[in-house]
């Protein structure tokens, strides 16, 4: 059969494959899964492929869309070209050598620090440059400029995970891995939804499944990929997890189904937490959280009575007035089953930014390297010692968060910010606020790979950095895997390293010149190899070459061991003083932003697969761009019905805080009570939220918060609203 | 030959597996059983290397497990990334159904590509041969470098498959990853896939832990068409109605008992009808014209033509050699329009001689063959009417042009039979039905019938004559026309709602968005209609019967053209359904109407038409194929096209 001619052609086909002169291995700078890539670089050095490494654990050979296009993001549009200064923020930028940018920049540090003192200066840093880069920025931000008021953008994802683990288990750490999908007899998934936020390691978990079935339950207020291929889908009532998760306990305690040999071995508490969850009776629970009885006794039973039972989360968790709450909960329910530190048993949060594990373990901004604190004095006279300063120069108590930054410098007591690759402008709640807070600013530096994040709109200097595999060094993963990112290209136009940055700006300082900045990453690494030994995350035993050999190595993995550990407290040893791991009894707190006549419908936010963050990246790409261009607004047919709105039309939604237009597709996947929107985009969900911040973590509550719908009866002035906001 | 890492995940090959002899069409796997088909080199991007792979000769295709798809895009990006395809193509796209009611919703996701069909419509719709159904492993390939961007692949395929890009002004598509597949790997999209939904392998066979191997799903059309090379698994159940995202105003349901397969129903129409005339505008007005124009020639043509022989003295070139030269002219500058805004039409005008290559198979090749015909014959009879004396007897002259007449008309009656054929296309249902031909033949009888009376009755009223006569005459055929065209209209919509579908979708869309226009032309018909056979029968003097003819002229080509412009953009295509902004019309328009079009990773193109472009590319590759020619010699740019053409050739058995 040649059918069609009777001659047959030489087949031509498209695309770069005969281009790629050599494989570079790196890994992904995108979320927290931590895959492989090798981009294929062509003869003039530039990158024109990607494929997932075929042997590295993570992932496989697989790669979600972002990480296939990856390679595109070194020519994307908007990228930084050279520093920019200006006098005013309505002064036009003009471009400037770095001399000149870092001279201007460490001038007004000092300036702003000798007027009105140190800690009126803040830093607030990220989750996506390398740990190299964070605990250089440390070292400077607490060594050298010696600011209290330095925090990350993790705040926004994480930081409700690192405060429960931290309550819990007595240290920051995510004591499982991807592994336990090949273990565990059942897994409950709270408000995260894997298919479209980390799809492979969905992947991971459909592997498991194909070789062997067990039970996925699924707790999320709208109905999700997961939650849809869920064989429980729990669609919980926003802002009540805790008590669907004290009932859970309540039925497993009443019931006798707990852990009682691991409950007394390794863990306190548990009087106090038993009293407490005697009073969430499913019977009363289930008007509350919207689980009725039996479902809460039928998960409660089917989690304690599984040999393994494990529970990931994200931001449905954390980003929660109560997220912290919600992690110690979770913590509790796999403490008093025993599902913690065993195989298919553990208590894993699935992290958001591709380093935010970094800047959690290395980065100093809640305490110092290596999961030290302010508060202890060994550890501040450790690192003083170690930088060679005076540990008397550091503060003897954590500063402000990051979401505490922002009202301190809306009310004046900080007149400087120093922003490393984060775009606040966009994904900070109440856009209108964050706004008047930047016009507050004396001074504003935004380093960033991009020109064109929205922030620069408030920035007196700017400076262009190089992007993922523009540097060299390392991230740690959810699973707690240390990867490598190689150098594949040199950094865009004269955008610099993070890295390179931060040692040119410690020159500036006299402090700086005391203490050693190395220049390569390597060095930075033995750092804090040696200022990991025998912690916790021990890294000792790791070198760029053996984790590039390894493709990633799980901390903790001292000097001499042969690999690193998939999983942490597999001794029941934790981390709190007594060696055990805490029970905390956990009140409701309703304090969320209700749906009410004003406002009758709650707004809920979340990302889509296609983008990333605040899309300063992939808004760019054409090929995952393309999936959602512009924002939209999920709603349920049933309530457009009563309000006359039509799919594909633009609703003006109106919060306490603010307004915004956008597109309207009309889906069952939502509530009649409840839309939905990506949080992805510019002047969208953000000049609505409210952020209600948890008490622990400071972590706002970005899904939790009502609106009202209005009709617009003039679409064209509406598109051109939508589309006014839109400069990418 | 392309590179199999030393790392190469296991799930990227495809497994050698035992297949039936038979598929589920009862058509053999084994792709022939020819020899000297066998052992070849595909001679991929130069590659001279022979596969080894023992299943080449097989027939593969895709396995889709509809219950596990995520839309997670995986398979798109992959497949976009390997091909190098900017945003607004995809050989790959995913987009979905959903139905149900919160929390118990349901949404099914679909991932589609090329199929590489038993039954490849669009190699047999293709004019220019760009497609080539190959031995190896059954794959349907087609070269962007032979097509020329007629887009007809596009309306044949049922599966959205054949991308036109027009900026280019060519198609392409998917390409089975032969490369891949040479070295044993899967396509890119299937090694990609992150949800355990899309496989590949050889076809009936079942991927590792899947039980079905089922033809279709809700959602998919029907597979009788083409006999595509995709098997499914689909074994949760999913909501008695299942609705689309994108605007096609369709939807899918089960029976009343909810059992059995999925049917395509229309979305309730909305009531208001409304005239939408800006809405008629398409990429196809240049064959709204085309079609009329040819219609009206070949009508006109017969009438001037034929009539005399029969007696109507009035037309013939003897009584009124002045008023038959001009309307022989007027019809030769028309169609000669015609036949060059057809042309320009296509991606890549310049290849237009291409058309010709696919006669075997293509309805578009027949067209453009007959049209040939009847147009050369048309042309020597116009030569031989207006020079024939001089050069020869006025016998043989006269002889030849009733030779020559008679063939014209013969052969414009086939072209008009054959460019109805291009519509009857089974995934376009709404155009697949006979109306398409008595539309067509009516116009022929109505618009010719119109113009020639038009004409010659203002000849005959100008020379002071009586045109009574034979308007009365020529009423007969116009009305004729007219009624055969709106007996097809009813029984159009008669059998359109028996069928539902995509037709009657299509139908309720006529009768809603374009209702007042329908309407119009429905009335404009039947108001034409009364008016000609009053005309056939009452004799009015001869001025007020011009105005008369010319009045319901007017209103009749008006109509015919509403009527026309509808017909093509209104069609509801058989295809895969979008997602809220990627294959998705309603948003297209919007990011096109909005700006959001503007800017390129929107992956809407801002414009519908490149024409600017694509005149300004023929222009390049005339003048580079130019100076090739200058710079080489004759005989050796002809040795050099040839090579490039037919560099491995080998002889079908």
């Amino acid at each position: 059969m040649l059918f069609g001619r009777a001659q047959k052609n030489p087949i031509n086909l498209p695309g770069k494959d005969a281009e790629v002169v050599k494989w570079e291995y790196t890994t992904c700078g995108y979320c927290s899964t931590g895959c492989s890539i090798e981009v294929g670089v062509n003869s003039e050095g530039q990158g024109v492929r990607a494929r997932g490494v075929g042997g590295a654990d993570v992932n496989r050979g697989k790669l979600c869309l972002k990480g296939i296009f990856e390679h595109e993001l070194f020519t994307s549009a908007g990228r930084g070209e050279q520093p920019l200064m200006r006098e005013k923020t309505f002064d036009a930028y003009e471009p400037v050598s770095w001399d000149e940018a870092l001279d201007k920049t460490a001038a007004e540090i000092k300036r702003i620090q000798e007027k009105y003192g140190r800690d009126s200066f803040a830093i607030v840093s990220t989750g996506q440059i390398l740990t190299e880069e964070f605990y250089t920025l440390g070292k400077l931000a607490r060594g050298v400029i010696g600011t209290n008021n330095y925090d990350g953008n993790t705040t926004l994802c994480m930081a409700s995970a690192v405060s429960g683990y931290k309550r819990s288990f007595g240290s920051d750490g995510p004591p499982g891995c991807y592994d336990d999908f090949e273990h565990t007899d059942c897994l409950i998934a709270f408000g995260s939804n894997l298919p479209e936020q980390h799809p492979v390691i969905y992947w991971r978990l459909r592997q498991a499944l194909e070789k062997r079935k067990f039970p996925i339950i699924v707790v999320d207020p709208r109905v999700t990929m997961f939650a849809q291929y869920a064989d429980m889908h729990l669609p919980v009532t926003p802002g009540t997890d805790v008590v669907l998760l004290n009932s859970l306990a309540h039925v497993i305690l009443d019931e006798g189904l707990e852990d009682t040999t691991y409950i007394h071995s390794n863990t306190s508490g548990y009087d106090e937490f038993a009293k407490l969850v005697a009073q969430y009776d499913p019977v009363v629970t289930q008007k509350i959280c919207g689980i009725d009885e039996d479902t809460i006794r039928n998960v409660a039973r089917l989690y304690a009575k599984s040999n393994q039972a494990m529970s990931i989360w994200t931001m449905g968790i954390n980003q929660s007035t109560h997220g912290s709450d919600g992690v110690v909960a979770i913590n509790n329910l796999n403490l008093i089953t025993g599902n913690i530190g065993k195989k298919g048993g553990t208590s894993l949060s699935i992290t958001g930014q591709c380093n935010a594990m970094g800047t959690r373990e290395w980065s100093s901004c809640s305490g110092l390297p290596g999961y030290r604190a302010l508060e202890k004095e060994k550890d501040r006279v450790d690192i003083a010692k170690f930088w060679g300063i005076d540990p008397e120069f550091f503060p003897k108590q954590r500063g402000l968060f990051q979401t505490d930054i922002f009202p301190a410098i809306e009310t004046g007591q900080i007149k400087g910010l120093w922003l490393i690759a984060t775009n606040p402008m966009t994904s900070m709640p109440n856009t209108a606020r964050i706004r008047k807070t930047f016009e507050k600013l004396e001074f504003c530096v935004v380093q960033d790979a991009y020109q064109d994040v929205e922030t620069t709109e408030y920035a007196h200097v700017y400076f262009p950095a190089g992007l993922w595999a523009e540097k060299e060094g390392c991230m740690t993963n959810t699973e707690r895997r240390v990867n490598f990112i190689s150098n594949v290209l040199k950094p865009h136009a004269n955008s610099k390293p993070d890295l390179w940055i931060f040692n040119e700006m410690a020159k500036r300082f006299d402090q700086g010149k005391k203490i050693k900045f190395p220049d390569s990453a390597k060095e930075v690494f033995d750092e804090m190899r040696e200022l990991s030994k025998g912690r916790f995350l021990d890294i000792s035993g790791m070198t760029h070459e053996k984790i590039k050999a390894s493709r990633g190595i799980q901390w903790p993995m001292s000097d001499g061991a042969d690999s690193g550990s998939a999983r942490l407290y597999e001794d029941g040893k934790f981390q709190h003083a007594d060696g055990k791991a805490k029970l905390i009894p956990l009140n409701f707190i309703d304090n969320n932003e209700k749906p009410d006549e004003e406002y009758p419908f709650w707004l809920n936010s979340g990302r889509v697969v296609e983008h990333f963050h605040t899309r300063t990246r992939t808004g760019k790409i054409g090929n995952l761009n393309k999936f959602s261009p512009t924002p939209y607004m999920e709603m349920n047919p049933d309530a457009a019905q009563e309000l006359g709105v039509e799919h594909m039309s633009y609703v003006r939604l109106v919060s306490r805080r603010g307004d915004a237009v956008v597109l309207v597709q009309l889906t069952q996947r939502v509530p009649r009570n409840m839309v939905f929107i990506p949080f992805h985009f510019h002047e969208c969900v953000n000049r609505l939220s409210l952020g209600l911040l948890d008490p622990y973590s400071r972590q706002p509550a970005f899904k939790q918060c009502s609106v009202r719908i209005e009709n617009v009866s003039q679409q064209e002035a509406a598109a051109v609203v939508n589309k006014a906001a839109r400069a990418f | 030959m392309y590179e199999v890492r030393d790392d190469e995940p296991g799930y990227a090959f495809v497994p050698d597996v035992k297949t039936p002899e038979v598929n589920q069409w009862g058509r053999a796997i084994e792709t022939t059983q020819a020899a000297e088909l066998r052992g070849q080199s595909l001679t991929i991007n130069g590659d001279e290397a022979v596969s080894e792979n023992p299943n080449r000769y097989k027939q593969h295709g895709f396995h889709f497990t509809a219950d596990n798809c995520i839309g997670c895009h995986a398979c798109e990006a992959a497949c976009s990334e390997k091909n190098d395809l900017p945003a607004h193509i995809s050989f790959r796209s995913v987009g979905y159904l959903e139905g149900g009611t919160y929390p118990a919703y349901k949404r099914l996701n679909i991932s589609m590509a090329c199929n590489h069909c038993d039954n490849p419509v669009c190699l047999k719709g293709c004019p220019t041969r760009a497609y080539t159904k190959f031995a190896e492993y059954g794959a349907v390939l087609q070269d962007p470098d032979i097509c020329f961007g007629c887009g007809y692949c596009t309306w044949v395929c049922p599966y959205n498959a054949p991308q036109l890009d027009p900026v280019k002004g060519e198609v392409s598509k998917c390409n089975m990853c032969v490369d891949r597949l040479e070295v044993g790997l899967k396509p890119a999209c299937a090694s990609a896939c992150l949800g355990g939904a899309l496989d590949f392998g050889i076809i009936e066979s079942k991927p590792e832990n899947r039980e079905q191997a089922k033809l279709r799903i809700p959602g998919f059309p029907t597979p009788e068409i083409t006999n595509p090379n995709i098997r499914f698994q689909q074994t949760r159940s999913l909501p008695r109605e299942l609705t689309r995202i994108d605007t096609q105003p369709i939807k899918y349901q089960r029976d009343e008992q909810g059992l059995g397969e999925y049917k395509v129903k229309p979305i309730s129409a909305d009531s208001n009808k409304a005239w939408s005339l800006r809405n008629l505008r398409s990429r196809e007005d240049p064959l709204v014209l085309f079609t009329l124009i040819s219609q009206l020639v070949v009508g006109g043509f017969t009438a001037i033509f034929a009539l005399p022989l029969f007696g109507v003295d009035s037309l013939s070139a003897s009584s009124n050699p002045t008023t038959f030269a001009i309307t022989l002219l007027c019809m030769m500058l028309m169609q000669s329009f015609a036949l060059a805004i057809s042309t320009m039409h296509l991606g890549k005008p310049h290849r237009f001689y291409r058309a010709f290559n696919n006669i075997k198979y293509s309805p578009v090749s027949r067209e453009v063959a007959s049209l040939a015909v009847f147009f050369s014959l048309f042309m020597t009879y116009l030569a031989n009417h207006f020079f024939g004396s001089l050069l020869w007897s006025m016998q043989t002259s006269q002889t030849l042009g009733l030779a020559l007449g008679s063939l014209s008309v013969f052969t414009g009656l086939i072209f008009i039979y054959a460019m109805h054929k291009i519509y009857r296309i089974e995934a376009r249902p709404y155009w697949n039905h006979w109306q398409v031909l008595t539309s067509f033949f009516g116009s022929v009888l109505s618009l010719g019938g119109l113009f020639v009376g038009a004409i010659f009755s203002l000849s005959l009223y100008l020379q002071g004559e009586n045109n009574g006569a034979l308007l009365s005459l020529l009423a007969w055929p116009v009305f004729i026309g007219l009624l055969m065209e709106s007996a097809g209209i009813y029984f159009h919509k008669r059998d359109m709602n028996k069928a539902e579908g995509e037709g009657l979708a299509a139908l309720n869309v006529q009768h809603s968005q374009f209702g007042l226009s329908h309407r119009f032309r429905n009335i404009s018909f039947i108001v034409a209609m009364t008016g000609f056979i009053t005309l056939a029968n009452v004799e009015l003097t001869s001025g007020l019967t011009f105005v008369f003819w010319c009045g319901l002229s007017a209103l009749v080509v008006a109509a015919s053209t509403i009527g026309r412009a509808m017909f093509y953009v209104m069609v509801i295509p058989t295809t895969m359904p979008g997602a809220f902004f990627w294959r998705n019309e309603g948003f297209q328009t919007h990011a096109r109407e909005s700006g959001l079009a503007a800017m390129p990773q929107t992956g809407v193109l801002p414009k519908t038409d490149y024409h600017h472009e694509q005149l300004q590319r023929a222009k390049d590759d005339i003048r580079n194929e130019l100076t090739t020619l200058r710079q080489k010699g004759l005989f050796k740019f002809l040795k050099l096209r040839w090579q490039k053409r037919f560099k491995s050739v080998v002889s079908q058995a």
